[in-house]
């Protein structure tokens, strides 16, 4: 038993690292190229090509187009990512009972999950369209959801709420199946009413679920990019312009090539804070 | 550029991308496809002109025998042409030879050494045919970097009926048609038709309209060197944009249109005037438009005492400097620069040829009198900073117009500060 034992853990490697090779060739390798890229003044345009240390990194902080960009992606971060979830929760509940046409309901809910987001971004520019979009009619109102400045941001918020609340909802509702059916009956022969079930026995066997929802969600949404690009293109006057789409405007349309990948670098430092965070959250609870 | 150096550049334009979106996949190509005298072309999706193009690059290649052009379309989106061409050049690519350019990069990809000369395609006569708006764009320092292809400038569109019945002129002055919209929308007094549409979403567009309107008043966006943005003329020209959206003569919708958002509304029936492109007018005469019949199209008026502009857009035929296939490439942009090719491409397209004496050819008159009708407007169209730094100095300016059409900031305080931005861009090439 133990030679043959020793040979596949000799073996072992050798299966490992055409998998490892194409995670370092297509990820791990450009991600280091474009930190090594944002300590450079590189900008063809100019014929500039020179390393610049952190200089890239110190004017982030004087430039208030990218404190801005920050300040709006982490406002439609945060925000938007407690509403998913909030109503994730609250449709992954629905769900869950059983009730005539759930198979059908469930697989509606996916729907707007599964439409990709260019498309679904152009659905609601024509939703929030001020003068024939459906939005306002329903409403009642005359609001320019697109064109006025503080609230140009929340129909961003609003369009991407649509899109990524089925996701918290699935998982959700992946994470319901594990509560056991006889604890639940427990509560229920104890007297337990429903808030108390659902916040004493539901809830601590959800909590997994609810981490793994709020690290691709936060994830996700610090990167947030189409809906915006679709939707706004960063306006009116950059009030929706997140990290995303700034670094995408350095680099691609002013060709500002170092500056927009220490943009991006700073994106996923944030990105890479934060699912550090979860992730800790994560074990340290099943530890 | 050193070619061994290469795949690292080539990496370091599509890092970002790779980082942000995961983007990509436009680079793979079948490299069977380039055999010698083989030439690909690349260009946008040529709206209605696909197949008229398609029998163009036969006629090229029956009278080149041996050359075979292959005909590769973009993204219909002019950013996603522009991060394309920027990505593939930076790396050097020659997987194209030739190819379009938007009027306003031109300058940009000159200077960043991508485009080879081609002056000597066309004879000095065959230059003084082409428009003076295209031709600048395309010259520095006496060079020429591409080939006029066609043409486009911003105009006026107005519902003829409604003026006619009111007894009303079209505007001959901005001032006028703020009066004109405000009388036809006061007797109508139809809460679902909008006055004046235009684009003031935060992109391009909304730099074609606020040149249009500056020029209007007589200011400009550089002068010399130096933006003339925070003069009397910009302001005036500008809070003159945001007053139309504050007394209701354009719609709050303004603020966030683009071209077809504007032009649905207009095709509907539901505008009285229109800022738009050429390309709407075949659209209203369509069969079963509402408006048929009843749209009169115009320059951009000037402001009393100013001049009437049209903004300059249109595209051009590049070539790659990089290419391996020089000689076919000029051949194939020579071709697209000839007066009986751009009098097909308007033809059979509607594409306003870059060529002066295409106007005047009798059977265009004929078949495309709209066409003609504006060689005047686009012989005086008022070409966009024409510098290497437009695309930065743009990203400024969309800003800075959104801001104040928007009402986020006042014209003064948004172009004073845009004007200091545009200066310092200004300077790096002087330092």
């Amino acid at each position: 038993m133990r030679p043959v034992l020793a040979r596949e853990e000799r073996a072992g490697p050798a299966f490992v690292t055409p998998a490892l090779a194409l995670i370092a060739g297509v990820a791990l390798v450009p991600m280091l190229g474009a930190f090594w890229l944002s300590l450079h003044r590189e900008m063809p345009v100019f014929r500039i090509s020179r390393f610049v240390g952190l200089d890239n990194f110190a004017f982030l902080l004087r430039d208030p187009r990218f404190l801005k960009s920050l300040g709006n992606t982490a406002y439609l971060t945060f925000l938007g990512v407690a509403i998913e979830t909030a109503l994730g929760l609250g449709l992954a509940l629905l769900l869950h009972r059983s009730f005539p046409g759930r198979g059908l309901a469930r697989a509606a809910l996916l729907v707007p999950w599964a439409v990709p987001t260019v498309v679904s971004g152009r659905l609601w520019e024509w939703i929030l369209n001020p003068s024939y979009g459906i939005l306002n009619h329903v409403l009642g109102t005359d609001l320019n959801w697109l064109g006025h400045p503080s609230l140009a941001i929340h129909a961003v918020l609003l369009a991407d709420v649509w899109k990524t609340t089925p996701f918290a909802a699935l998982l959700l509702l992946a994470g319901l199946q594990v509560v056991p059916r006889d604890l639940l009956q427990a509560a229920r022969v104890d007297g337990a009413g429903a808030a108390r079930t659902f916040f004493h026995v539901t809830l601590p066997f959800l909590r997994p679920a609810l981490l793994v929802v709020l690290l691709f969600r936060t994830l996700d949404s610090f990167r947030i990019f189409d809906v915006v690009y679709v939707l706004t293109g960063g306006g009116p006057a950059n009030t929706t312009e997140t990290l995303s789409v700034y670094a995408y405007k350095l680099t691609f349309s002013t060709l500002d090539f170092g500056y927009g990948s220490a943009v991006a670098a700073v994106t996923f430092l944030c990105v890479l804070g934060l699912s550090l965070v979860y992730v800790r959250l994560l074990v340290g609870r099943r530890a | 550029m050193n070619p061994t150096r290469r795949p690292t550049v080539r990496a370091r334009a599509v890092l970002p991308a790779v980082l942000l979106l995961a983007c990509g996949g436009e680079e793979a190509r079948d490299a069977g496809v380039q055999g010698a005298g083989t030439v690909v072309f690349k260009h946008f999706k040529v709206p209605g002109g696909g197949e008229p193009l398609e029998r163009l690059l036969r006629r090229f290649e029956a009278e080149n025998p041996g050359v075979r052009v292959v005909n590769e379309t973009l993204p219909a989106s002019s950013d996603r042409q522009h991060q394309f061409y920027v990505t593939n050049l930076e790396a050097g690519s020659s997987d194209f030879d030739v190819f379009a350019l938007d009027v306003i990069w031109v300058p940009e990809f000159r200077r960043a050494g991508w485009l080879a000369e081609v002056g000597d395609l066309l004879s000095e006569a065959d230059w003084d045919d082409v428009l003076p708006g295209p031709r600048a764009a395309v010259t520095w320092q006496a060079r020429r970097y591409a080939i006029p292809w066609y043409v486009d400038g911003g105009v006026l569109y107005w519902r003829e009926d409604l003026l006619r019945k009111h007894g009303l002129a079209p505007p001959r002055t901005l001032e006028e048609l703020a009066r004109t919209t405000r009388t036809v929308l006061d007797r109508e007094g139809d809460p679902g038709l909008a006055g004046f549409v235009w684009q003031g979403r935060q992109y391009e567009g909304l730099v074609c309209v606020a040149l249009e309107f500056i020029t209007a008043r007589g200011g400009a966006i550089l002068e010399g060197n130096r933006a003339a943005l925070a003069r009397p003329e910009a302001v005036a020209a500008l809070a003159f944009l945001r007053r139309l959206v504050d007394e209701g003569l354009s719609p709050p919708m303004v603020t966030s249109a683009d071209e077809e958002a504007t032009r649905n509304l207009f095709a509907a029936g539901r505008a009285v005037f229109l800022r738009n492109w050429p390309y709407a007018w075949n659209t209203f005469q369509r069969e079963g438009s509402p408006v048929r019949g009843k749209v009169g199209v115009s320059a951009i008026p000037p402001f009393a005492g100013g001049r009437s502009a049209s903004t300059l857009g249109g595209w051009q035929i590049g070539v790659n400097r990089a290419s391996r296939r020089l000689e076919p490439a000029r051949r194939l942009a020579r071709f697209f620069g000839r007066p009986d090719v751009q009098k097909t491409l308007a033809l059979e397209a509607g594409f306003k040829p870059a060529r002066r004496s295409v106007y005047r050819d009798p059977e265009l008159a004929r078949e495309q009198p709209f066409v003609v009708r504006l060689e005047a407007l686009l012989e005086g169209a008022v070409p966009r900073p024409v510098t290497p730094f437009y695309p930065m100095i743009s990203q400024t300016l969309q800003a800075a117009f959104s801001a104040i059409v928007a009402g986020l900031q006042e014209p003064e305080a948004a172009l004073r500060s845009a004007a200091i931005q545009i200066d310092h861009v200004l300077e790096l090439e002087e330092g």
